[in-house]
Order: structure tokens, then sequence, then C-alpha cells
């Protein structure tokens, strides 16, 4: 339906310089999150080392020569700036939500989990990490403990995340008006599956259900990279596809007065 | 999602043949989910069995505390509920939607009972202190078990709406209840494996 739109409009799509297309907004929304990404991955293993994740069983010296590396405090220092464009990232998601036949909870649920998110799992590890630099007259005991609650909250704390896209792929699922596709809906409750696993980041201490370890880390990663970068994927084509004529962004009204 | 399956692709209703040849049965996108739902569960298994292997005593010794005959009712109440589900397709096919409900009824009761039965057996043990920390087997033990019991929950929602579209619709909607059926059927069968894995195998 969008496509016979587009096409019986066709000045929608060209004619018209990039900087005035009425779905920027979005695409810079879009465009951010793959800069997001690499700029963490960057920060994250090259700079820092913070990933993959150390074991919980280092040595203490090891876990001191960590905390206490100025490289770890310009990582989370750039992460702690870089995070709000998580926000912007996640604002692509919200705008195909709102279009969904569902109820306003979805998007509102959401939001929240995706903020929450963002504080646990990004903004806490960083606060942690950034310490051992900062000062470098604290306790090793301090550094140790600082070292744990930094991984556990960043590894353990994707419970957060089973909220915020068991959300997404609900409205995908109940949506009748076919923003995304259905089997995204079921590829993001699948995803879901093994988030769940990573609870037991909180008991184990080694093996693979260690934050380090093979079931509750790698293969988590394994299926976590190539489905983000199929949702995002959908929800360009859903920017794509979607009717000029269904944005929301507010027009110019010559001769507008103050109410 | 179930409501999704019913209300948003409504198919011609048609008594049996919904299954034209070269299409599988349900739902297309649900198969999706449940050959990603099973390849999941089998990288699971397969370290589930290289960790046994690599701890084969540890394994062993905590297998002793499993109670078979708790996990052999569990997978008759399984295999039981099964089968109703699948003469309960096959009677709302025939068009019998009456006796399609009392089938997917009973199908319902007896996966109802699984729940229970797992809180039987739990119970005691998390009071006797053996939590998912005692050992690596504990940890597989309850997290995979904790795992499949959430996907029976799920499929006792799923198996709710077949029947109110059973009981509610004139003429039943067969892809939605072939979908509920399919993943019915994934539940028994990882329960299957896991029966297998962590009772039977010595």
């Amino acid at each position: 339906m969008s496509e016979s739109i587009l096409a019986a409009n066709p000045a929608t799509r060209e004619g018209r310089p990039w900087y005035r297309n009425r779905k920027l907004d979005q695409y810079i929304c879009f465009w951010s999150v793959p800069f997001f990404y690499n700029l963490f991955g960057l920060v994250f293993v090259p700079l820092s080392w913070m990933m993959p994740p150390r074991s919980p069983t280092s040595d203490i010296a090891d876990v001191i020569a960590f905390m206490q590396s100025p490289n770890l405090l310009i990582a989370c220092t750039i992460l702690t700036l870089a995070i709000g464009l998580s926000a912007v990232g996640n604002a692509c998601y919200m705008v195909q939500m709102r279009r969904m036949s569902v109820s306003p909870v979805f998007l509102f649920a959401f939001m929240a989990g995706a903020i929450v998110g963002a504080v646990v799992g990004a903004l806490f590890p960083m606060f942690c990490f950034g310490l051992g630099a900062f000062r470098s007259g604290y306790d090793p005991e301090i550094l140790q403990m600082m070292y744990d609650f930094g991984y556990l909250s960043f590894i353990g704390s994707l419970g957060c995340f089973v909220l915020n896209w068991g959300m997404l792929g609900l409205a995908i699922l109940l949506d009748k008006n076919n923003i995304l596709p259905k089997w995204l809906g079921y590829y993001v409750i699948w995803q879901l599956m093994t988030e769940f696993f990573v609870a037991t980041v909180w008991i184990a201490h080694d093996g693979p259900f260690a934050w380090d370890g093979l079931l509750a880390f790698w293969f988590n990663m394994v299926i976590y990279v190539p489905w983000q970068i199929i949702v995002y994927v959908c929800i360009f084509r859903a920017i794509r596809n979607q009717p000029e004529n269904e944005l929301r962004n507010a027009r110019f009204k010559p001769g507008a007065t103050y109410a | 999602m179930a409501i999704t399956t019913a209300d948003a692709e409504p198919l011609p209703d048609t008594n049996g043949n919904t299954t034209a040849p070269g299409l599988v049965p349900g739902e297309a996108s649900m198969w999706f989910f449940i050959l990603g739902d099973l390849l999941i569960f089998g990288v699971y298994f397969v370290c589930y069995m290289v960790y046994r292997g690599e701890h084969a005593g540890l394994f062993l010794q905590s297998q002793r505390h499993l109670d078979q005959g708790i996990g052999m009712s569990n997978t008759v109440v399984l295999l039981t509920s099964s089968l109703f589900v699948a003469l309960g397709t096959e009677a709302a096919r025939a068009g019998k939607a009456a006796r399609a409900t009392r089938l997917v009824g009973i199908a319902f009761a007896c996966g109802a009972v699984f729940p229970i039965l797992k809180l039987v057996e739990w119970l005691p043990k998390l009071g006797a202190g053996i939590t998912p920390g005692e050992n690596l087997f504990f940890m597989f033990y309850y997290l995979m078990t904790g795992l499949h019991l959430v996907h029976v929950l799920l499929g006792l929602v799923i198996l709710g709406f077949v029947l109110r579209s059973l009981r509610s619709a004139s003429t039943p909607n067969m892809k939605f209840i072939e979908t509920g059926g399919i993943y019915w059927h994934m539940v028994d069968l990882l329960w299957l494996l896991l029966f297998a894995l962590f009772y039977l195998i010595r």
C-alpha cells in the first residue's frame, strides 16, 4: 500500500534535496545507530579491553592493573558522553511502534525499559570502572568490589532488555497495520530466550554460566549481533515505506498566531 | 501473539483443506520461531553433553538426586496432552467443533498438571538447599527445565486462545489451531530430550 502511495506522489521521493526529506529526523536517528555501535566497539575492545569480559576469578593484581588503567577512564568518559545517542537510536523504534495498532502501553513500557537498561547496563559500569584511575589510593578490596559491580551490572542487567524487547516483539505480533514483519516479532521473542540465561552470572563464578562464560556471554553475543542488525534493517525498511501522509511532523502554517 | 494469529490473518475457513500441498501446517512465521527455539535448545544440549563428559563423576552423582518417577509422570502428562491436541485438531478439521473443544480442553487440563508436578519436584529440592548454585549440573538442570517450564506456561496460554477460538467462532480458524498445536508438540519434544538427558542417561 505504501509503495502505491509513494508512486502516486513522485515528489515525495524525488525532486527534493535530501536535507528537505520529511523523514530526515528518522534517518538521522537511524544513522546514529551504526555510529554509536562502532564507537562502542572501538572503546570497549581496543581502547580499554573491557570486552570481551575479564574473568570473575581474575588475580587481584590483574584486577588492580585493569581498574587503574588510564585508558579505562578515557573509555568510561567517552561512553558516558555518548550514551545519550542510545536515546536517539531508540527513537527509531518508538516512532514506528507509534504507528502500530496496539495499546500505547507497549510504547511506554519499551521506552522505560530502554531507559532503565541504559542506566544500569551502561552508566553504572562506567562509574565503577572509571574510579580506579580517577584516584590511585583506593584499597585493592574496593577495586575488586567495583570490578564485580561493574561487570555484574554490565552483563547481568540484560533482564531490563528482556522487558524492552519483549514489548517490541509483542507489539509487532499484535499489530494489525503490519508496520514490521510478523516473523520479526517471533525473532525478537526468540532472541529473548537467550537473555534469560544471563541471570546465571549472579551465581556462577566460573564455567559456562559465569559473566565471561560460553553460554552466559559468548553464545548470547553470537545470537544477539546478527539479530540486532536484522532488526535495524527492518526498521530502515519501515521508515522508507512509511507513507508521508502518516508522518506526524508538524507543518509550518503561514500566518499562525499565538493562541 | 495468539490473538494476532487468529485475528490479523483471517484465512478462508475451509474444513480440513487449509493445508494446501507444499505448504507447512500452521502459520509460516511460527515455524521460524520453532526452528530457532530448537536451535537454541540444541546448543544448550550439546554444551550439557560436553560438560557432562568433562565432569562425569559430578554429573552422575548429582543426577541421583533427581526423581525419575516425577520425570516419568511429567513425560506421560505431556505426551497425553499432545495426543489430545492432535485428536482435537483432527476433529476441528472434520468440522466437529464441540468435539474439538472437548479434546483440546482435556489437553489443556493434562498440560496444566505439568507446572504443578514441577513445583512438587523443585520445592523439596530447594528446601533441602539444592539450588542452582550447588554445582554445574544443577545450574543446567534448573535453567533448562525452568526455560522449558516458561514454554509450557506460554503453551497453556496459547491453548487457552485455541479453546476460545473453537468455542466462539462459527467456523474454526484452522491455521491458528494448527499453529497452537505445533507449538505444543515442540514443547513436548523438548521435554522428551530434557527427560532423556537429565533423568535417564547414566
